[in-house]
This record gives C-alpha cells, sequence and structure tokens, in this order.
C-alpha cells in the first residue's frame, strides 16, 4: 500500500470529526458524520481541525501538483504548477513548522544535490522520529481502539515516509549500504512496510549483489500488510539483475518471463524503460500488478538498468532486458515503438529528474 | 604487454627444450643470441604466430602515434583502418597456429563489444584453452614465470575487467581473485581491478584485507578505490582523507579525474606505466568510470576542495592542457 496524501488528509479529519461527536447519542453521531463527507468536500473550513491538519492539506495538493500534475503537464505550465507547489508547502511549514512532509519535499525541491538532499535526510531522521512519537504518544486513549490505533498510525506515517525517501536517496547516491540501513531500520520499525521500502531495499541488495540479503527480504513479505507476494517488479528486476550480475543467463531470461508474467500485458514497459520523476509525497500510489507499478519499478530501478559501459548509453543490463523482451515478445516493441521512441527518454534531466524547481 | 621480450623468452625456451639440458648461465646466452635476430630461432607455426601478432601489435600502435594530431572524425576513420588491420593480423597469426591465445584475444578485444557479448566471447576462448591445457602454476608458484601461460592470465585479467564494464561487480572480483591466485606477484594486476570492484561493491571488509596484501605497494586504483568506497559509505572526513592519498600519489591525478580523456582499448592489457606517473591516474579513472558515473555527485564533491581543484587547474596549466 502506497500513500495516498488525498486518502490520508480525509482520515486526519474523520479522525478528528469523529472525536468531536458525542459518545452518548450513536444515532445523532452517525447523522453526523454523513455530513461529513460534504463538509470535507465544500466547506472544509467549517469542520473541526488543528494547524498540523491544515499543513497536511496544504501537502496533499502539493503533492497532487508536484507528483501528480507536474509529470504529465505541458511545459509552459511547469512553471506554475512549481511556484503553486512550493507556495503550498511554505503554507503548510509557517502553519505547521513540525510539518515534516512538507520540510522534506521543500529540501527536495532547493537540495542543489543529490548528495545535499541525502545528507539533510539523514541528519533529520532521529528528530523526525522522535517528533513523530511525541506526536503519537500524546494522542489519548479515548477507549476507541480503532480510532486510537489509526491516529497514532497516522502521526508515525511522516517518519516512515521520512525514512523511505532517504533510503531512495541513498540509493540515488550510490550509497547502497546506507540505503540498506535506512530501509533495514524503517522495516524493523513496521515490518507490515507501509512504506513500501522493501522495494527499494531489493534494489539496493541487488546494486550490492548480495542474493542472501535479498533472499532473506523476500522471506519477510509474510509480515507485509496488507498480503503480498514477493513477486512484484522491484523483486523481480532485482533478482534477474542478479542472475545477469552472475551471468547465468539463462536464470535471467527466466526471470524475465516471469516478471513479465505478473505484469500481463505490459512488456513494452521492459522495453520503453522510461524514466520518471520519483514521486516527492512518497512514491506514487498505483495499483498493485498495475502497467503504472511496471513503469515506476523500472524507473525506480534506472540505477541497476543504465549501468556499465554500453554503446547505446540504456546501460548493459538495461540494453539486454529491452532487446530480450522484444525477442520474446515482438508485439510488445511494435507497441513501445508505437508510444515513443525510447531513445528519446534518457535526456539526463539533472539532479531531480528533471522535474527541479 | 611486452611481445618483443615475450616472443624472446617463448624462442629461447622452445630451443632450449630441443638442446635438453642447458645452465641458467647458457640460457641466458640463448636469450642474448634470440634477442639479436629472433626471426633466426622462430621455427614452429606456435612462434610464427606470436610473432605476427608482436609485429601487427606494433605496427598499430606505431601507426597510431599521430592520430592526435587529427580532428575528431579523422581520428575515428583512422583507427577504424589500424583496429581492421590489426585484426587482419590476428587472423593471419591464427591461421599459423589457431591456438595463440593472444591473438584470439587481442582480436576480440579489437571488436569492440559491448560488455555482454565481448564477455561472451571472452568466455568462449576460455573454455578452450581450459579444454587443451589447464593452467599450472609452475615450479615458482607464479604463472607468470612461465612465459606460455602469460597469454592465460592476461585472458582473465581481460575477462575481469569486462565484468567491471559490464556492471558484474562479484564476477570481476572472483576472476581478479583467480588472478592472483594464479600469479600472486600479479604483474598482470588482478588487484586493481579487485580493488574497484571492492569498491562499488562498498565491501570495506574485503578492501581492507586487499590493503594489508598490497601494504606499501600503493597505487592509484588503490587510493582512488579507497576514497570512493569511504564516499559511499558515508564517511565523508575519512573520504576527503584518502582523496589527499589519492591526489598525493600520482603526478595529474585530480586532473584526471576532473579531466577524463580518452583511453586507447587495452590491446590486449594495461600498458605498462611508471608507477606515480600521470599515465597510472589516467588508467585508473578509465577504469573506474563505470564506478565512477555509479556515484552521481562524487567527481563535484572532490572538484568543491579548492586544493583538489587547484591541483587539477596547476597540472593542466603547466602542461599546456585544456582546462
Amino acid at each position: 500500500m502506497a500513500y495516498d496524501p488525498r486518502r490520508e488528509d480525509y482520515q486526519r479529519l474523520a479522525l478528528r470529526y469523529a472525536q468531536s461527536l458525542s459518545k452518548s447519542d450513536p444515532v445523532a453521531a452517525a447523522r453526523a458524520f454523513t455530513d461529513f463527507g460534504r463538509r470535507f468536500a465544500r466547506d472544509r473550513d467549517t469542520l473541526p481541525q488543528s494547524d498540523a491538519d491544515r499543513a497536511f492539506h496544504l501537502v496533499s495538493i502539493a503533492a497532487e501538483v508536484i507528483d501528480y500534475q507536474l509529470p504529465f503537464s505541458s511545459e509552459d505550465k511547469a512553471g506554475a504548477l512549481i511556484s503553486r507547489g512550493r507556495d503550498l508547502l511554505d503554507e503548510a511549514i509557517s502553519l505547521d513548522p513540525q510539518c515534516h512532509d512538507a520540510i522534506r519535499m521543500r529540501a527536495a525541491r532547493t537540495s542543489a544535490t543529490f548528495d545535499a538532499q541525502f545528507d539533510f535526510l539523514s541528519e533529520g531522521a532521529e528528530e523526525v522520529l522522535a517528533s513523530c512519537q511525541a506526536a503519537r504518544d500524546s494522542i489519548p486513549d479515548d477507549g476507541d481502539d480503532e480510532r486510537v490505533t489509526l491516529g497514532r498510525d497516522i502521526a508515525m506515517r511522516p517518519y516512515r515516509r521520512w525514512m523511505a525517501a532517504l533510503a531512495e536517496e541513498a540509493l540515488i547516491c550510490g550509497r547502497n549500504r546506507r540505503c540498506a540501513e535506512a530501509g533495514e531500520r524503517l522495516l524493523e520499525r513496521d515490518p507490515s512496510d507501509q512504506a513500501d521500502v522493501r522495494f527499494t531495499l531489493a534494489l539496493a541488495y541487488a546494486k550490492l549483489e548480495d542474493q542472501a540479503s535479498l533472499d532473506a527480504l523476500a522471506r519477510r513479505y509474510g509480515s507485509i500488510a496488507p498480503p503480498r507476494a514477493a513477486d512484484d517488479a522491484w523483486m523481480g528486476i532485482a533478482r534477474l539483475a542478479l542472475a545477469h550480475k552472475s551471468h547465468d543467463m539463462a536464470l535471467a531470461r527466466q526471470l524475465l518471463e516471469r516478471l513479465i508474467g505478473a505484469y500481463d500485458g505490459c512488456a513494452s514497459a521492459l522495453i520503453s524503460q522510461i524514466e520518471l520523476p520519483d514521486g516527492v509525497f512518497a512514491r506514487l500510489a498505483v495499483p498493485p500488478y498495475s502497467e503504472d507499478e511496471l513503469i515506476l519499478a523500472i524507473s525506480e530501478a534506472t540505477v541497476l538498468l543504465q549501468e556499465g559501459d554500453e554503446k547505446s548509453g540504456r546501460g548493459v543490463l538495461g540494453s539486454w532486458v529491452a532487446q530480450t523482451t522484444a525477442k520474446l515478445y515482438p508485439e510488445a516493441l511494435a507497441e513501445a515503438q508505437e508510444v515513443s521512441n525510447p531513445y528519446d527518454q534518457h535526456g539526463g534531466n539533472g539532479p531531480q529528474g528533471g522535474d527541479a524547481a | 604487454m611486452n611481445g618483443r621480450e615475450e616472443l624472446v623468452l617463448r624462442c629461447a625456451h622452445r630451443r632450449r627444450e630441443k638442446i635438453g639440458s642447458l645452465s641458467d648461465e647458457g640460457f641466458a646466452e640463448l636469450c642474448l643470441a634470440v634477442r639479436e635476430n629472433p626471426a633466426a630461432f622462430v621455427d614452429s607455426p606456435e612462434q610464427a604466430s606470436f610473432a605476427t601478432l608482436v609485429s601487427a601489435l606494433e605496427t598499430f600502435h606505431r601507426a597510431g602515434a599521430d592520430d592526435d594530431l587529427l580532428d575528431d572524425d579523422e581520428f575515428r576513420a583512422a583507427r577504424g583502418r589500424r583496429l581492421r588491420a590489426l585484426s587482419a593480423g590476428c587472423a593471419q597469426a591464427l591461421s599459423q597456429d589457431d591456438g595463440c591465445l593472444d591473438a584470439r584475444l587481442v582480436q576480440t578485444l579489437a571488436a569492440e563489444l559491448d560488455p555482454d557479448d565481448r564477455l561472451d566471447a571472452l568466455l568462449e576462448i576460455e573454455a578452450k584453452a581450459d579444454a587443451t591445457a589447464g593452467l599450472s602454476l609452475g615450479a615458482t608458484g607464479d604463472a607468470w614465470d612461465d612465459v606460455f601461460m602469460r597469454p592465460r592470465l592476461r585472458l582473465w585479467d581481460a575477462i575481469a575487467r569486462t565484468c567491471l564494464d559490464g556492471g558484474r561487480y562479484r564476477m570481476a572480483l572472483e576472476v581478479s581473485r583467480g588472478v592472483m591466485a594464479a600469479s600472486p606477484a600479479d604483474r598482470v594486476g588482478g588487484r586493481l581491478t579487485a580493488a574497484l570492484a571492492l569498491a562499488r561493491l562498498e565491501d570495506e571488509e574485503g578492501f581492507n584485507e586487499l590493503d594489508a596484501r598490497l601494504a606499501g605497494r600503493e597505487n592509484s586504483w588503490l587510493n582512488l578505490g579507497r576514497t570512493i568506497l569511504l564516499y559511499k559509505l558515508g564517511r565523508m572526513s575519512a573520504a576527503r582523507r584518502a582523496l589527499r592519498g589519492y591526489d598525493g600519489l600520482c603526478e595529474g591525478a585530480a586532473y584526471a579525474l576532473l579531466r577524463p580523456t580518452l583511453v586507447e582499448v587495452y590491446l590486449p592489457d594495461r600498458p605498462e606505466s611508471p608507477a606515480g606517473g600521470f599515465e597510472e591516474a589516467t588508467f585508473t579513472v578509465h577504469e573506474a568510470e563505470p564506478v565512477i558515473v555509479d556515484v552521481p555527485d562524487f567527481v563535484a564533491w572532490a572538484d568543491g576542495f579548492p586544493w583538489f581543484h587547484a591541483a587539477g587547474k596547476n597540472y593542466a596549466e603547466t602542461n599546456g592542457y585544456d582546462w
């Protein structure tokens, strides 16, 4: 389950609203709640909320603008979206100076280099943890277990997103051990892996050519909630990368076919290998086993695919994956060529993947 | 590869085998005689083939001596012609003796295949060579001391470097460790590839082990590898010190990293370069290129130290290079 900013915004206000309702009159409470949806959509300011809730609302809009609209906007609209996102984040921070999501997202857009963003996230991790824990511990136990659990869970999410972002940034920086450290630390705190940091971990273990750790990671899929098999695209790419790296080409081919099997009808994405800007709020929320998920995984796996000294510039593994897929699935090649010229997608857009302010 | 010298050694060894027993002094004299006139001692397809290869390599390098005066297109064309001529020379050598491993190796490398195809080709050569004769360490315990084993070591070294080019770092490490085991004196340079692979794999323990084995034999590969390793691990002040070590060891080391230049493909092995010279740093950076691009902010980080930047700039100005 990836983080959906709009859903979280809704959850926060619903939670606060529920707390404000009379516990002694369940019928009135139920009636009041039907009212909530309407007010949330149209008249949000009339709902009870804290500055932190208001700030998160702005974060959710900023996430929408930066992560979901900007990558698909025309160039002349991009500037306006970028400054809108920046203004929203600035306002969120002025409302709630402890709004770690906004702070993190703003840094992602102002850090001049990957290293600077990595340092920023790395240096802030402990403080964010303490701050989120304090917020979690301040939520009173009002007797409603479900509500308390959700409230406390929401309080910890900014920390999880922070650590997931740290792991991702470390991977991009080529600091694979640091990536593994951050990811493992997060996974230890949240074995259900709400942040899907295991995807980033899988790529880091492949970079380190550490088969044992990748296998151990696969075994931990048992505690993932909601449950999911270890056959996602990140795991699939990590496994086939390891086979390719150890020159077991028959196994690599077999693993590639298995990956394509898990993402039925999406093989053309493995030929196009589009590189997308990473989600600044969190990894984009897309349905499991969808083409979008495969596209995201391939984009994040750029660090594996584009490695090595190869003439076409797509990297040794990237070329092999594209060529082998095209041979196995000629129709996917035709589709990929129709959608775009895959070779145009590798412009190399600077530190923040081309979406930097 | 010092082809001329190896040709002399090969001819002398085969002649000694024919003569039967020969004292060390007698062998030294024989070597002198061969060096005078190697052609007179080339008396088998094996030696004729090797001689053909040596000439082809010499022609290749000699013909390219003035190529840097050409513009880009002319250079590319001239180089293409030289490579084709070299490949033809290899084919000729192989027609004389199809067991000439070096000719096969040079021909494969001259084709400038992508790492996957190159690795397949080299592994195929290795499989055939292995079926013909296993590698033996000989009386000294170092395969290099047997001149007929050297092609095999060069082949392994080329395989290790091809693995490094292809993103196969663990395999590069295993093969280069094989090179070091077969030739502890490591004239071929397996340790150099190993250092870069260990850095890329962020294997500090392995790197320190290698470091300890080479105690006192610092080189540019080890120093740049250590810098990259520490940088990747996020130990920035240690990385800075390692960068100083890299900068101090070789002439123009900073320039080599900040302004990488084109390095000709190794045919078949890493050209010998005087220790501590600019060439050493240039070869290091060339070989480390896939590892360096994998840490996108590394070069900018190094360039950010005023002393490192100044070292690069000074070297360029002193030697009349562009900056």
